[in-house]
């Protein structure tokens, strides 16, 4: 039993940190059908830029607002740069140019913070709390609850202000919300600054638990990926779950099957939902009037 | 007009010829950036200074010896593309270096087809001396002053088994070559002693979450965990030891002396115990002088890897023996002087006396290496009498 809880307990963890990175992905996929895919670019320059803010401001909570706003900077570089030039034309080369802004990014990072893992001071102790007989790190728990709040704030500020409302416009149809008086391409640019924001702030948080470096971002960039299909590209529910499922699903297989497929499951699961659902668990299906 | 281009052109050729004959070129790849990178840039360090010793005294056959280096960034596709670069364009004599198996694997077959002698500084993987040998290959052109994993494995069980009559044991190995060719050789030394793991884990490079692989090791109640990994993934191995509450004691290959383990798993590193050539104190005049001149050369108090850069230090000073004794740069003489070395080379790790022949390309034997442990932050001596021994080492 303890072990099993144990293994649920890292599970979470792990899934956690899948999910704030996923629910990126959604929040730019709701407002202009486009996605980030230098995601886990984004969240390795977020975990290296707040190790160099740690170092002048010497605190770590202090530390978090402004790696926040860095990452914010960051969607609003991705989206001028490499998605509103193809949104413009209404043409896929956003795919191409987000990867190619996360090259770029991952190279630029091992310029400045060196190609070598370094270690992130953890701003709360790092001896074990035992619940229920599992060991608990208390970052953990932070990383679950931090990454819950965030992803509720962000849900809460998107259904109940205005702003919400213009995405839900946007999202339902860019070019009728655009004659409305809405400024799509300024919701557009908006969601992608909460998206880095996110993943900036899924790097700072986890970057204590595991070590910091330039190509931090590319497993985890991917595996969220694969939550963010598994959950449903439009529902920030279904990424929490999705998070959980592979979190678990990981860190059982590890244990019950074998280490050495540890990362298999997850990504059976995410062929069986393309197959027989291709929305995600919790996903609308599109529906395309031609 | 005419005799002016032709002068021009004799001295370009001239300066191109005296340049040709003044300096030696030779070849150096290692991961100087990413997780492999404290034993790459150890390394590098080490042969610099042999290098800028030996120039400083008139070189070889009274040329200068000229480093090319290049990093393999621990990419066995990275390697192959360097070497082949050094090998065709920089038109290197002998190579130096290495420091992933895998890497090693994937590129000595370019050394060994242009008939280039390579010394693998690093590397450790028991294959990589053994990958052409005759009948097939008429001669073999990778030699090695490495301690190779089975002599490792046999000393990590030793140390488990023998030594402390553990029974029950566990192997985390990475998921690269050298972490399953590791693992292969722990189990084979295992069984020489009639043990069985009594759990088999693998994880990948970058891993964050050791948790399932412990928690197994745990359950199969491991009283040692046996390592073959390299840094920054066995630091998370012994964090994530203390955050399941769990502690018993890690022994490994000698990649636990990496300052990226030490520096990344802190006080929860220590008391690692691994295989070393090469401890970073001065229990000789001519250690004592290698680790002084290292220190003040590079600005450092702690070498990142003190066996990086003390065999590679030792794999210049073979080679430079080797070309001296040939009196050619070329590849066949080398391979032919470094298989019968005559006079001794006084190296920091050994002294080597007759250290290859034909069929042995390696220094270390059984009995070489010593026991390391992690403590306060460096690797020291984890038995008094090995700190003794290590005084007169010689092959």
């Amino acid at each position: 039993m303890e072990v099993f809880l144990q293994i649920i307990f890292s599970g979470i963890a792990v899934g956690m940190i899948y999910a704030v990175i996923a629910f990126g992905y959604q929040l730019t996929f709701a407002t202009s059908g486009t996605l980030n895919f230098s995601q886990g670019d984004a969240l390795a320059f977020g975990a290296l830029a707040g190790l160099s803010i740690v170092e002048h401001l010497h605190n770590y909570w202090l530390m978090i607002p402004v790696v926040m706003v860095v990452g914010a900077l960051y969607g609003v570089m991705i989206e001028r740069l490499g998605v509103r030039p193809a949104l413009k034309i209404k043409s896929e080369g956003w795919i191409m140019a987000t990867i190619a802004l996360g090259i770029i990014v991952h190279n630029v990072a091992e310029n400045i913070w060196g190609k070598d893992d370094l270690k992130f001071p953890s701003p709360v102790s790092e001896i074990p709390i035992n619940i229920l007989g599992a060991n608990v790190l208390p970052m953990e728990i932070i990383v679950v609850f931090g990454a819950l709040g965030l992803m509720l704030a962000v849900e809460l500020f998107n259904r109940k202000s205005i702003y919400g409302k213009a995405v839900v416009a946007t999202s339902a149809d860019r070019d009728a919300a655009g004659l409305m008086g809405i400024n799509t391409s300024l919701v557009i640019v908006f969601s992608y600054a909460l998206s880095s924001l996110t993943a900036a702030f899924a790097g700072v948080l986890i970057a204590p638990l595991t070590l910091t470096g330039a190509s931090m971002g590319a497993a985890l960039g991917l595996k969220a990926f694969a939550v963010a299909i598994i959950g449903g590209l439009t529902s920030g529910l279904g990424v929490i779950v999705g998070g959980l499922i592979l979190g678990i699903t990981e860190t059982a297989t590890g244990f019950y099957i074998s280490t050495g497929y540890k990362d298999v499951p997850g990504l059976i699961l995410l062929l069986l939902v393309l197959a027989i659902k291709p929305a995600g668990l919790f996903g609308k299906t599109a529906i395309k009037k031609v | 007009m005419k005799l002016k281009s032709i002068c021009a052109v004799a001295v370009a050729l001239a300066m191109q010829f005296a340049f040709a004959a003044d300096s030696i070129k030779i070849g150096v790849t290692g991961p100087f950036t990413g997780g492999s990178s404290p034993m790459g840039v150890s390394m590098r360090d080490g042969i610099r200074l042999a290098a800028q010793e030996i120039n400083a005294k008139g070189g070889v056959m009274g040329r200068k010896i000229e480093l090319i280096e290049r990093d393999d960034e621990a990419k066995n596709e990275r390697g192959v593309q360097v070497v082949q670069e050094l090998i065709n364009k920089e038109q290197i004599v002998a190579a130096l270096g290495v420091v992933n198996t895998g890497v090693g694997l994937a590129c000595q077959r370019f050394y060994q087809e242009a008939k280039i002698p390579m010394i693998t500084s690093v590397a450790t993987g028991s294959i990589v001396t053994k990958q052409f040998l005759p009948p097939e290959f008429p001669d073999n052109y990778i030699f090695r002053v490495s301690a190779y994993d089975a002599i490792q494995s046999a000393m990590i069980v030793e140390e488990a088994v023998g030594r402390r009559g553990l029974k029950k044991v566990a192997i985390l190995a990475d998921s690269t070559n050298y972490g399953q060719l590791g693992r292969e050789d722990l189990e084979k030394a295992l069984a020489k002693k009639n043990v069985t793991a009594v759990a088999v884990e693998k994880f990948n490079i970058k891993d964050v979450d050791m948790t399932p692989q412990l928690l197994k090791a745990k359950a199969a109640g491991a009283e040692a965990i046996l390592t073959y990994g390299i840094g920054p993934e066995l630091a998370q191995i012994a964090n994530g030891m203390v955050k399941l509450g769990w502690k018993v004691p890690m022994m490994g290959s000698w990649t636990l002396s990496m300052s990226n383990f030490i520096d990344n798993a802190g006080p929860n590193g220590e008391g690692a115990r691994m295989p070393q050539t090469f401890i970073q104190e001065g229990t000789t005049p001519k250690r004592k002088a290698f680790i002084e001149a290292y220190q003040k050369a590079y600005g450092v108090d702690r070498i990142p890897s003190p066996v990086s850069a003390a065999q590679g230090y030792d794999s210049l000073y073979i080679l430079a023996a080797a070309i001296g004794q040939a009196g050619s740069t070329d590849g066949v003489k080398i391979r032919e002087a470094l298989e019968s070395l005559k006079s001794p080379v006084d190296g920091v790790v050994m002294t080597y006396h007759q250290p290859y022949s034909k069929t042995d390309h390696e220094t270390v034997d059984m009995g070489t290496p010593v026991m390391g442990e992690v403590k306060g932050g460096h690797v020291v001596f984890a038995y008094e009498e090995d700190k003794k021994k290590a005084s007169k080492a010689s092959k």
